[in-house]
């Protein structure tokens, strides 16, 4: 059998992308991965129920024997059998996140043989998760350019905590291509969306109000939506179109959150990457590292690499036979670029 | 269980609101893989709509619902009994970890799920979850290991309170005897487990009254009985008498027998009774008794209806109740049913290590029945103590002699100074009284009256073996007067029962604090 690779989750960012990204690209490798001090540098370290949910999604779709899959487990492993593309429905409580899940299966996915239709039940809108729209506008239509043929539709709103929201991923296969991203090109338009599930509408007012005064936009800029879900929600969405792509910022409002401190913790988000100048924000810049290394080559400008960005580098490098450097430029901007190496990288051997 | 008024909620505003049923699926670090869900008749509708929030919430848990009503959810016996079958028909597995939810329900049920997690009928923890400010999230959890050893402060807690109970037993007195403290140990444990009956076992004067008494006092503080304490001998009984003492009878059911009485069965009604020298029953009681602790009922003399009284058993003895099996004196089913917990008490020769936490206690019981106190000087300490724990201290009558033996040096003391020469008086005065043929029959009267004793008829003898004992477990010489001349006093023939005992005792050259030490 082949070796397993071995990844510390005590090492550089020990969050649950480490988890996702070992997932994901176990089941496309086929490597075996075992994880030790899963999320280790936590307050309460051990899987949670969201990273639990990861990894029983990535066991569906690869037909897995999994050890150590229970919360609080700070080891697991996980031997993935045989892609499973198709029909796949995962149900998942409101603490996870169905756009958490979909980034676990997504690549394997993309690359196998069949086309796969993917229902993910639970939240849609959560805080400190990539929110529908930003998969929607920014995520898909960037590595659409990098040859990934998907679709994806928001069937129902799912906010914290009633959840019940649908997200429906259409995908197929894929041959991924190498792209580069250097400028941010034109300015296309900015938009600011404000959605409210059975609160009070004056809620999406206020969030507009307040962000668009903040970023200096036009009131025309603003819609405020009511959706249909199971329960309170709110959720405050900005968007600012380039050239070169979207990039979408959001906000959700929680219970005793104000409305104005909701609207003013996206605005300053977004003011930052406009500051920046750079063309992939931050969040972005997590989520291209992995096709582009299936891809085997590209390059995107950014503003600075986080740790949790250059701790996922390192994670991808344990399973395919490729490099990312970090480069500052003289303008501060960070030249991130993908290239194969040749070598094997260990967990192949 | 369904919480009628917590888990309330209809419309997307019940999200605002803490529901704990629900809740406690919304955890990002607790996942519930299924719920065993208690729902009265009334909740159904709540339920459903509980069961779908839940899968909403918590795709992972699978939810099982139980109907289980209450007519009184407030009734201890019924909630407890309830639950109790409840849980008796689930299946519980090692591969299994368990939760009891108790943050639902009325107060009697979670005592209830708190006491039968205690007791092991629910192989798991507690859980309770609570509100956090605001209902932003979920709220609080809170896991807890009743099973002592991983819980800190309820332990320590709990040993300290185990400490004290033993030193009850143990009237205060910290012996150093390992056998006798593992004894004490354990009764402290049955006492307050079981209420099967108890064997004690032991020589004369090892102290089975006390530690029955000790035992009954510590279950009545601990609200583990709240009826009276009731001892007799058995050695003291025969014929209708035995039966009626036990039993009771009703007016005229014997020659003598002018009113109605209660008998100390019924005496006992919630609480314990100490039936010393079992083994002394006759073989008629021997069967009324059998039933009596089977069946908690039976047949007063010249009744014709049945008494209940839940009381509590402690028998004693002295004698090998095996032996009285194969004798045909003993009945061999009421042993079985009495000797469940059998502790045989070492007498004092067995236990020389406790002599000396033992003479300091006598020492202080004197100080304080006479307002003073004696001291040993050193060397009249030492002397003694070495006599006591020697081989030629033989002991026989136990903690009686040696109580005894304390009260006449202490009383002896020359300005409250216990010399080398009391001490040597007193070991003389033991040997001469060992040396001599036992009055076993009489061990009392041997004690208090030493080389004496063997000058008294029988018929005076067996008078004052009754009024030491009276004296001995009597406060005050008052109040042996009032129990050994109760019947006059009810006739109103004797107003000072006090001078009546004391003249009776000086005839024997005693007084009270002599005849009470033995």
């Amino acid at each position: 059998m082949t070796t397993p690779v071995e990844i510390d989750g005590s090492e550089g960012e020990g969050g649950g992308q480490i988890l996702r990204t070992s997932l994901a690209l176990s089941v496309i490798t086929g490597v075996p991965v075992r994880l030790r001090n899963v999320r280790a540098k936590r307050a309460k370290p051990g899987l949670r129920r969201q990273h639990l949910a990861a990894v029983r999604a990535a066991a569906v779709v690869s037909g897995a024997k999994v050890h150590g899959d229970a919360v609080g487990s700070t080891s697991v492993r996980f031997e993935p059998a045989a892609l499973v593309s198709g029909h796949h429905t995962f149900a998942i409580g409101t603490a996870g996140s169905t756009t958490l899940v979909l980034q676990t299966v997504l690549w394997p996915l993309l690359l196998a043989e069949g086309p796969s239709e993917i229902l993910i039940e639970g939240g849609t809108h959560n805080p400190m998760a990539p929110t529908f729209e930003f998969l929607e506008r920014t995520f898909l239509p960037q590595v659409r350019r990098l040859g990934v043929d998907a679709d994806l539709v928001l069937e129902r709103h799912g906010f914290y905590p009633a959840g019940g929201g649908r997200l429906r991923a259409s995908l197929r296969p894929s041959r991924l291509r190498p792209f580069t991203w250097s400028d941010r090109g034109e300015a296309r338009g900015v938009d600011a969306r404000a959605l409210v599930s059975n609160l009070p509408p004056g809620i999406a007012k206020r969030e507009l109000g307040t962000s668009l005064a903040a970023l200096g936009w036009p009131r025309q800029a603003g819609t405020s939506l009511r959706v249909e879900s199971g329960g309170p929600g709110n959720a405050l969405v900005l968007a600012a179109s380039f050239e070169s792509g979207c990039t979408v910022v959001s906000s959700i409002g929680s219970k005793g959150r104000r409305a104005e401190d909701v609207a003013r913790d996206a605005a300053r988000e977004m003011q930052c990457f406009l500051d920046q100048g750079a063309p992939i924000d931050e969040h972005l810049a997590d989520q291209l590292l992995i096709p582009m290394a299936l891809a085997r080559g590209g390059a995107f400008v950014t503003a600075a690499p986080s740790l949790h960005t250059r701790t996922n580098a390192s994670v991808i490098a344990r399973f395919l036979s490729v490099q990312t450097s970090f480069t500052q430029r003289e303008d501060g901007l960070w030249h991130v670029e993908v290239t194969e190496t040749g070598a094997a990288p260990p967990g192949d051997r | 269980m369904l919480g009628s008024t917590l888990d309330k909620g209809a419309g997307p505003r019940r999200w605002n609101r803490w529901r704990p049923t629900v809740d406690l699926h919304r955890h990002d670090d607790l996942l519930v893989d299924r719920l065993e869900l208690i729902v009265p008749r009334q909740g159904q509708r709540l339920a459903a709509a509980v069961v779908q929030d839940i899968a909403s919430v918590s795709p992972e848990t699978t939810v099982r619902t139980h109907r289980l009503d209450f007519e009184d959810p407030w009734d201890f016996e019924e909630v407890y009994t309830g639950l109790l079958d409840f849980v008796r028909g689930l299946t519980f597995r090692d591969s299994e970890d368990y939760l009891v939810h108790i943050s639902t329900g009325t107060h009697v049920m979670q005592i209830c799920w708190f006491l039968l997690t205690e007791a092991r009928f629910v192989p798991g923890r507690i859980l309770q979850t609570s509100p956090e400010a605001g209902n932003a999230g979920p709220g609080h959890v809170r896991i807890i290991d009743l099973d002592l050893s991983s819980y800190g402060a309820i332990r320590s807690r709990f040993e300290a309170q185990h400490r004290e109970d033993v030193s009850f037993l143990k009237r205060g007195i910290e012996t150093r005897n390992l056998r006798f403290n593992a004894l004490i140990d354990q009764i402290e444990t049955v006492a307050m487990r079981s209420r099967a009956p108890m064997l004690l076992t032991g020589p004369t004067g090892a102290g089975k009254t006390q530690l029955a008494r000790r035992i009954y006092g510590l279950l009545r503080d601990r609200g583990r009985v709240h009826g009276r304490f009731v001892e007799v001998n058995c050695a003291t009984l025969r014929g209708d008498q035995a039966m009626s003492t036990l039993f009771g009878h009703k007016r005229g059911a014997f020659t003598g027998a002018v009113r109605d009485r209660a008998g100390v069965l019924a005496e006992a009604d919630g609480g314990v009774v100490f039936l010393d020298e079992v083994g002394e029953l006759g073989l008629d009681e021997q069967a009324m008794l059998l039933r009596a602790i089977e069946d908690r009922r039976f047949m007063p003399l010249g009744s014709d209806a049945e008494v209940h009284s839940d009381f509590g058993l402690i028998a004693g003895t002295n004698r090998d109740l095996r032996a009285c099996v194969a004798q045909g004196t003993f009945r061999e089913d009421l042993l079985a049913r009495i000797d469940l917990w059998t502790f045989e008490l070492p007498g004092l020769a067995q236990r020389p290590e406790d002599v000396e936490p033992n003479l300091e206690f006598e020492l202080d019981r004197f100080a304080a029945a006479h307002g003073r106190r004696a001291s040993f000087t050193r060397t009249a300490r030492t002397r003694f103590l070495d006599f006591a724990a020697s081989a030629r201290a033989r002991w026989p009558g136990n903690f009686r002699d040696f109580a005894g033996a304390l009260t006449r040096m202490a009383t002896l003391a020359p300005k409250g100074r216990i010399t080398p020469a009391v001490v040597r008086e007193e070991v003389e005065r033991l040997e001469q009284r060992w040396g001599r043929a036992e009055h076993a029959e009489f061990p009392r009267v041997a004690s208090a009256l030493g080389a004496a004793a063997a000058d008294l008829d029988r018929f005076d003898a067996a008078q004052l073996e009754e009024v030491l004992r009276v004296c001995a477990e009597a406060p005050s010489l008052s109040a042996a007067g009032r129990v050994l001349f109760a019947a006059s006093r009810a006739r109103r023939r004797s107003v000072n029962d006090a001078d009546r005992l004391r003249k009776y005792l000086a005839k024997f050259d005693l007084d009270f604090a002599t005849a009470s030490a033995v």
